[in-house]
This record gives structure tokens, sequence and C-alpha cells, in this order.
């Protein structure tokens, strides 16, 4: 039985380090992707910590808004690119939506960067299909731009990335260098065009099956709504993608960040702590199917 | 009683009439009962009617779909039909199984007057108007009255009006209103300042479990305001200021269905005496409006329904 | 070990020592609810009354609702401060089930990160057990490996032997207590002799029992069984009793408050009973009750036992006491199926 003896902690803790005390940083710029997702770009505002603070692609913060409360949001900027650092905000609750009142210069607090993070060492020299979903992109883009920024040591890559309309796209700046980038294959769908839309139309999966990568030593990473990463497994199994060679980031509802409140557990497992990113075959494997 | 029960809940299921049964089985500890729901009908051979039947089963009619077969006490068949005139359930979907009740007993009296916690007494029965309680070899009898619970005193239908099938059995007249109100008598006789630091204390531990909500069946938001945070109405930390809020407003949300059943006071883990405020809502209701709820399944439902000469023009 | 002992009418003398070092905490009962409160340096009749709290010890560690930090606004952005619980505290008359629980939770509080409010205030706090002589029906901490009498997770262990209280103790600070008085007897071979004839009529007094052998196991493979529990939670009626009264259910949950420019972020206990606990904007993956209980079981007694070796319901039986329908999880253990069918995972 391991039970910690919680006198030995005597020394160990310290008031400076608590955990749950917020960093501060100000709000540098806000981008607007979408009627209901903004970007915001942030710097620290100790200057120790701007030179200090480094993180890897797929984890997340504990944004907070003081007097109104904290939410998770993952960093979707790129670790190699650590001048600033970015999170995009889908409005839907009151932390968001407080959010997404702030104007640049306003101070806001900062909890991270917590979590696990995307398998760049097994990446490493494979072909990278990268399917993304909606604001699914946001966590798929800090791994992206990392791994544009290290070119050479991956081979192919695909990215296939869709939302509901045309509107809902996000991050139209990075999709429109994907897409004039010859080394990548850059599909972006809409569920439904309107009048202006020239592109493709469809689900994500759908253009997933069209596109038809290979999966010969490929790793594919998958982030969206629960609906479109379900839609999403079954494909790509069927172009021969193993369990262990698809991997996507779990959203629950979090508070605490560090695996003490609870409330994200799954199994034996907390996804803040143990995640968020998990390949299909660890999933498959979970106790629980509340994902 | 028990076989008379039994025995049409056996039949009901097997006929098909309902897909379950809702009632009442002895519970795993000393004085209690607990709610049975049953599709099987060699289960209802557990039915039992004691005095210890204090669940309000009419909340699970909100949540058990297909045809329910629910024993009800008086207070509880308010509940159901209150629940009928808000268009919560429907009338067939639902047979009444009546038990006529002489009042159940509050075991926080009996502890009171035994000096002992509930499982270190070994019986309490009841005789007629009288109740004995075995502690040991030692025996005391006092009257039915001083050990039921505040809200059965109070009780306006022993008998339910609204069944499908009445059990017949006894129903002790225990009626006597002043005394169900004895509590909010102190209350009305305290100062305001008095009366603030008492609600003061008795909201300061409430740990927001919400069982007195949960187990209400006048409390069927599918979202509670609670749980709302755009706005904000109530905040989620327990605070007395929000706790007593909490609770001032589902007395009002709760005005017009509350039937006095009693239940939000007996589960609530930290002894709020919270039928204090449904009570005296309750009894609001009756004077402002002349309204009893649960009364009457065909009359339109006190609080959302109106008519052109309503006096309000906000609600006209 | 059993070194000393105390006249039980010296006991107030004892803690009046112990108060003038640290705030000692014993069994309260306020308006008929007992919890743990700050000692008034002269009651000692819950000796007397004592069984067990209704709120379980947890709350002197994490409370119902605390501040984590409060916060002003002014020219310069925000000014965060952090209350410090630097006092020292003696909590007095522990069960041996809570103390386990205790034991529990440190780990869920310490493990990859410290958590400061927590381990604050556990760290500063030295706990005196007391055996538990007069269980409730509802108790069956034998059937999770618990003795009445013994703790190997308190500082010190009292245990009534009639005119006096038997002490072992097993810890530097438990010995410093002990230190700290001189109103202690030394134990006699009779003393020895009675605290074993207490101990192992205690032990007999726990009726309740409930074979837990394989529980973790059991459930593994029922997990999917969508028609059992949907059985089982029938009548649960989804209120958070049994999680908030449970000694080992650690969840909490994060709010702010700001009036103008000054407000706090609290902390307070969160239920998995709630359905709102796990909605997110677009769904949620617990709305449906079964989900809710279920994880309320397999939590203690699946998946604690796959991460810490051991389940972690101490068998207190607050959750069965104070639980509005009487669902009792000592008969949902009992009722798993020994072998049954359903393959474990997906």
């Amino acid at each position: 039985m391991i039970i910690t003896q919680i006198k030995q902690r005597r020394k160990e803790l310290d008031r400076d380090k608590n955990v749950y005390v917020p960093h501060m940083v100000l709000v540098d710029k806000i981008i607007e992707e979408t009627p209901t997702v903004r970007t915001i770009h942030f710097h620290f505002k100790d200057p120790e910590l701007n030179k200090e603070f480094t993180f890897e692609a797929g984890q997340f913060a504990e944004l907070s808004i003081f007097g109104v409360g904290e939410a998770t949001f993952c960093i979707s900027s790129s670790p190699t690119r650590n001048d600033h650092w970015e999170c995009g905000i889908n409005r839907v609750g009151l932390v968001t939506a407080a959010l997404h009142r702030l104007g640049v210069g306003a101070e806001i607090g900062f909890r991270g960067p917590y979590g696990n993070h995307f398998p760049l060492d097994i990446m490493a020299g494979k072909n990278l299909v990268f399917v993304g979903g909606g604001i699914g992109l946001a966590p798929l883009r800090s791994l992206i731009w990392n791994v544009l920024d290290n070119r050479d040591k991956y081979d192919k890559i695909a990215i296939i990335y869709g939302a509901r309309s045309p509107g809902d796209l996000c991050f139209k700046y990075d999709l429109d260098t994907w897409e004039a980038d010859q080394s990548l294959n850059t599909i972006i769908t809409v569920d439904k065009g309107d009048a202006m839309w020239k592109g493709r139309e469809g689900f994500v999966s759908e253009a997933l099956r069209d596109a038809a990568p290979s999966s010969r030593n490929a790793v594919a990473v998958v982030c969206g709504p629960p609906v479109m990463i379900r839609s999403t497994f079954p494909v790509l199994e069927q172009l021969g993608f193993m369990p262990d060679q698809v991997i996507t980031t779990l959203e629950k509802r979090m508070k605490c960040g560090i695996g003490k409140c609870g409330r994200c557990n799954i199994g034996n497992l907390y996804v803040c702590r143990d995640g968020p990113v998990f390949s299909y075959a660890q999933i498959k494997g979970f106790i629980s199917d509340e994902y | 009683m028990e076989k008379e029960l039994r025995d049409q809940a056996a039949k009901l299921l097997e006929e098909g009439t309902v897909d379950y049964i809702v009632g009442f089985a002895s519970g795993t500890l000393k004085h209690t009962t607990t709610p049975l729901i049953t599709g099987d009908k060699d289960e209802t051979s557990s039915l039992v009617i004691n005095p210890f039947i204090s669940n309000n089963l009419a909340t699970y009619a909100l949540e058990i779909s297909g045809r329910l077969g629910i024993v009800a006490k008086g207070c509880d068949s308010r509940s159901i039909v209150s629940l009928i005139q808000d268009k919560q359930i429907t009338r067939q979907d639902i047979v009444i199984l009546g038990i006529p009740c002489s009042g159940l007993i509050d075991l926080k009296k009996v502890e009171k007057l035994a000096g002992k916690e509930r499982d270190e007494i070994d019986e309490v029965v009841v005789v007629a108007d009288k109740v004995v309680i075995t502690v040991g070899s030692e025996k005391q009898e006092v009257p039915a009255a001083a050990v039921l619970f505040d809200h059965c005193i109070g009780c306006e239908l022993q008998i339910p009006q609204e069944y499908d099938f009445l059990i017949q059995g006894p129903a002790v007249e225990i009626r006597n209103s002043e005394a169900s109100r004895e509590k909010i008598k102190e209350l009305k006789q305290m100062s305001p300042d008095q009366r603030w630091s008492y609600w003061k204390q008795q909201f300061n531990r409430c740990i927001r479990c919400y069982a007195c909500r949960q187990v209400c069946p006048a409390c069927f938001c599918e979202r509670c305001f609670v749980e709302e945070s755009q706005p904000r109405w109530v905040s989620p930390v327990s605070q007395w200021q929000d706790n007593l809020i909490f609770q001032a407003i589902r007395a009002i949300h709760v005005a017009g269905r509350c039937t006095d059943c009693g239940e939000c006071e007996r589960v609530c883990p930290v002894d709020i005496p919270l039928r204090s405020l449904s009570k005296e809502m309750y009894d609001l209701v009756g004077e402002m409006f002349n309204y009893k709820s649960g009364m009457n399944a065909g009359a339109p439902p006190l609080m959302t329904a109106y008519e052109l000469t309503e006096v309000e023009s906000l609600i006209r | 070990m059993i070194t000393k002992k105390v006249s039980k009418k010296d006991i107030r003398k004892l803690l009046g020592t112990w108060n003038q070092e640290c705030n000692v905490i014993v069994p309260s009962r306020v308006d008929g609810v007992v919890g743990m409160a700050a000692w008034d340096n002269q009651d000692i009749s819950f000796l007397d009354w004592y069984r067990n709290t209704v709120i379980p010890p947890k709350s002197c560690f994490l409370p119902k609702s605390e501040v984590m930090m409060s916060f002003k606004k002014n020219e310069n952005g925000y000014n965060l401060e952090v209350p410090t619980n630097e006092h020292w505290q003696v909590i007095f008359g522990v069960r041996p089930c809570d103390a386990r629980a205790n034991a529990i939770i440190d780990h869920v509080f310490a493990v990859t990160y410290d958590d400061y409010y927590y381990i604050s205030k556990r760290r500063n706090t030295l706990l005196v057990g007391l055996s538990c002589t007069n269980p409730y029906d509802s108790c069956f901490c034998t059937s999770s490996n618990i003795d009445p009498t013994e703790s190997e997770y308190v500082d010190l262990m009292f245990t009534d032997i009639g005119d006096d209280f038997v002490i072992e103790d097993f810890t530097g600070g438990g010995k410093a207590l002990l230190n700290m008085s001189n109103t202690l007897k030394k134990v006699t071979k009779a003393d020895i002799d009675k605290i074993k004839e207490v101990k192992a009529a205690s032990v007999s007094k726990i009726k309740k029992t409930v074979d837990t052998e394989n529980a973790d196991r059991k459930l593994g493979s029922l997990f999917n069984d969508t028609d059992y529990w949907e059985r089982i939670s029938a009548k649960c009626i989804s209120c958070g009793i049994c999680t908030f009264l449970c000694p080992t259910c650690f969840c909490f949950d994060i709010n702010d408050e700001m009036i103008r420019k000054q407000g706090a972020r609290y902390r307070g206990w969160d239920s998995c009973s709630f359905r709102s606990y796990t909605r997110m904007p677009m769904e949620n993956p617990r709305e449906e009750k079964w989900r809710r209980v279920r994880q309320r079981v397999c939590h203690k007694f699946e998946f604690f036992p796959m991460n810490l070796g051991i389940n972690a319901c101490v068998g207190c039986g607050r959750c069965i006491r104070s639980c509005p329908v009487n669902w009792d999880i000592t008969q949902v253990i009992a009722g798993l199926p020994a072998e049954a069918g359903i393959k474990s995972g997906k």
C-alpha cells in the first residue's frame, strides 16, 4: 500500500510554489478568428518568466480572469516560437465570454503548462497526417508549426482540416500559408459552403477518406469535436492505421488541471495529469467509454 | 394492508398494466425503509407499509419512463396530482396505489425522548394513538403526536383523494395544525435581528449537497437556477448568505406546488429546519390564494395559469 | 507503543496544556450536528456522547469552502494574496476509519504536485485517535481491514478502559504531546489486560460486514453492464450527501467572486453525483444517473485499488446513515455477481 507520509512534505512545501497561484500575463494582440473564436497573444508580466517559460506542443494551461474564474485552454502557439504565447478561445461559457470581452493590455492569470504532450520523438522520420476540426486546430496548430520549424526531420505531411461553414474556419492565415507550401498536402473542407465558397464541401472524415494518406510509416494526429473524432477513427482504420499510429487529445471539464479536483477522471486516469494526449490504442484500452 | 398492497402490485405487473411498481421495502438499518422500484412481480412481496415510509415517491414519477404504479400516502398523492397539474406527468401513465396514513415517525424526536441514537433503540411501535419505544429492557410509552413529524401533525390528507386503488386500513386522526407550526411560531416571536442571526447560524452549516432539492417532487426544473452561470444568480460557494438565498428562491419556486411532505427537512444531513420556510410559504399560499396544492388534478396550477381578469397588468 | 494512561477527569487538563501551544480541535455538537470544531478550553462532555462526526475530519484540511487567494485590482494590475496556515493544531477524537481516510487523501493531494492548501494544514496537524468502542449499526470498518481500536495513521491513540484512557504513541509528534503534560500515569499490567479486552469487544461490536475481496475485479467485469447499473442506481436521487460526508471523497470546485475591485477565489466540495459536475458546453460524459453512480462505486472500489492498491472505502458508514433513500454501498458490493460473464474494457 502506497500512502504518502505527509510529514515528509514539511520541508518541501514552499508557499511561493503554490501551484494554484497564477502568473500574470498581459494580452498583446487579439485576433478574431470566427464569430465565436478569438486568439489572444500574450506574454508574462515577469520578464524572467518570459525568458524561462517553456512548454511542449499539446500541453495546456489554466487562464483566469480574476473575479470570473479559470478555464482550460491548450497553448496554440508553437514551442519553437517562444517570443510570445497564444491561446484560441471558443466562447461557450462564463470564463470564455469574459475572455472575449478583454482588450489588448488586459492582465489575466496563467497557470501551466500542464499535462503531457504530443510524442514528437515517435513522429520523427515519419509521414504525418494531421486531421483537425473547428477549434480543434488550436492544439494541432502548435504541433504543426513545431514540425514545420524542423521540416527536415519529417517525411510527407498532410493536413486535413474542416469546419461547419467557411466562417467557422479558424487560423485562416495559417491555412493560407500551408496551402501555399508545396511540401504539404493541405485539404480544407467545410460541412456546408456559402455563395462565396469555392473549396471543398463535406465532412472531415470524408475528406480524409478521399485523400487516403498511406498508413505506411505514418502517424495520424486527430483533434476536433468528439463527433469528428469518433467518425475519423474508423476511416483511419480502413486506411490501415493501427491504433497506436493514431494520436488525439481529449477534452474534459477541468478545474485544477493537476489531478486533484477529480472531474476529468476516466477510469483510473486523470485526463489533465495522464493526458490530454492519448493514442487511440490507449483510449481503446480505457476502462470507461466516458470520453 | 401490506398483503392487499402486495397482491395489487403483483397483479398490476402481471397484467402489464404498469411497467414498474414504486413502493417501499425494509431498509438496511433499524427503523428505515427504502424505495423499491421493480418490474419483477416476485419482488412485490417485499413491499411494506409502516410508520417509517418517509420518502415521497412522486419524485420518481418524473424520472422513470414507462407506466408506473406508485404507492402513495396522502402527501405523496398530492405531489403526484400537482405534477399532473403542471403537466410534468400524465395521469394515464400513473396508477396510484393509495394508502391511508396515520403519520410517520420522526426518529429525531424519538432519539430526543429516549436519550439514545436511532441504532441504539430496539423498537418503535405504534399502538393506536400511542408509540412504545423500547431500549433494552426499558419500555417508554408516549403519545404518537410527540414523535410524529411536524408535517404529519399538520396533515390535511391522511387518505389520498386521487387514486386508482385505495388499500383499506385505518387512518388515526392526528391533525393538530397549531402544533405543526410550533417552530414557525417560535421564529415569529423573535425580533428580526434574532431571526436573522438564527438563520445565519442554520445556513452557515449548509454543505450544498442539494438533497433538499433532489428529493423534492416540486423541484422538477431540468436545470436549476443555482447551476446557471450566465447570469449567476447564486454563488456556487457555500457561504451562508448564498445558501439562504438558494433556499429562499427555492421556497418561492415551489410555492403552489409544495404539499408540505417535509422531505426537504428530513433528508438534510446537517439538520437545517427547512420546513419552517416551506410550511410558511405553504400557509401563505393558502391564505393569499385560497389554494391547496395537489388537491385537484383538474384545477389550473396556481403559479403558471392566469386569467384575463387578473389584477396584475404584468401578467395580463 | 503503550506507555502512559490518563484519567478521564484529567482530560480537560491535558487538552488545556495542548491548547496553550496549538489549536485543539474536538468533536462538537451544534444544533444536533456533530463535527470537529475548536475547543472552548472547557467542555469535555463529548467524551460521553461522541460516537463519530457527521461531517468527516477531512473538513479540517479540505473545508466545504475556503479562500484560495484574494485579489485586489489597482493601477498596476492585480495584487494576489494567499492565506497562510502556519498554526499548529491537534485534532482529538479521530476514529481509526477516518484516520485511514486522511492517509488515503493525503496521497491525492501530494502526488505529482503538492496542494498547498491541503498540505499546509495537514502537515501542521497532529491526530489524536480515539478507539471506537460504540460503533453505529451502519459501521463496517472491519470489512476494510480496519480495527476500530487501532490505527497506524495517528500520532497518539486513546483507548477507553473505564476510568482511564490508555495512550499509545506512534510518532515523534505524539511523544512531544505526551511530554508536554504532567497529568499522565504509568500503565499497569492490569491496564494492558483491560485494553486487550476492550479491543476484542469493540471489534465484535461491528456487526455489518461485507466481503470486499475481489470487488475491483468484479466491478471491472461489470463495468459495461448498463442494465446492472441502471438497476443499482434506480433509487438514487443524485444528491451530494454520500460524497460530501465521505471521508475519502476529495473532489472540489474552484469559483471566483468579485465585488467592485476586490474578490477572492474559493474552492469547495464538489460531487460526482451532480449532473453538472462533468457538464461541458457541448456534451456531458456522465449525463445519465447510472454513470454517476457507477463512477462513485468504481472510483472507491476499482480505480483506487488500481492506483494505490487499496480500496478507498473505510467503512465509516456515513453514506448509509445519511442517505435519504437508504442506498447502501455494502448491499451493492455484496450483490456483485461472483462470476460476471461480461469482459472488461471496451
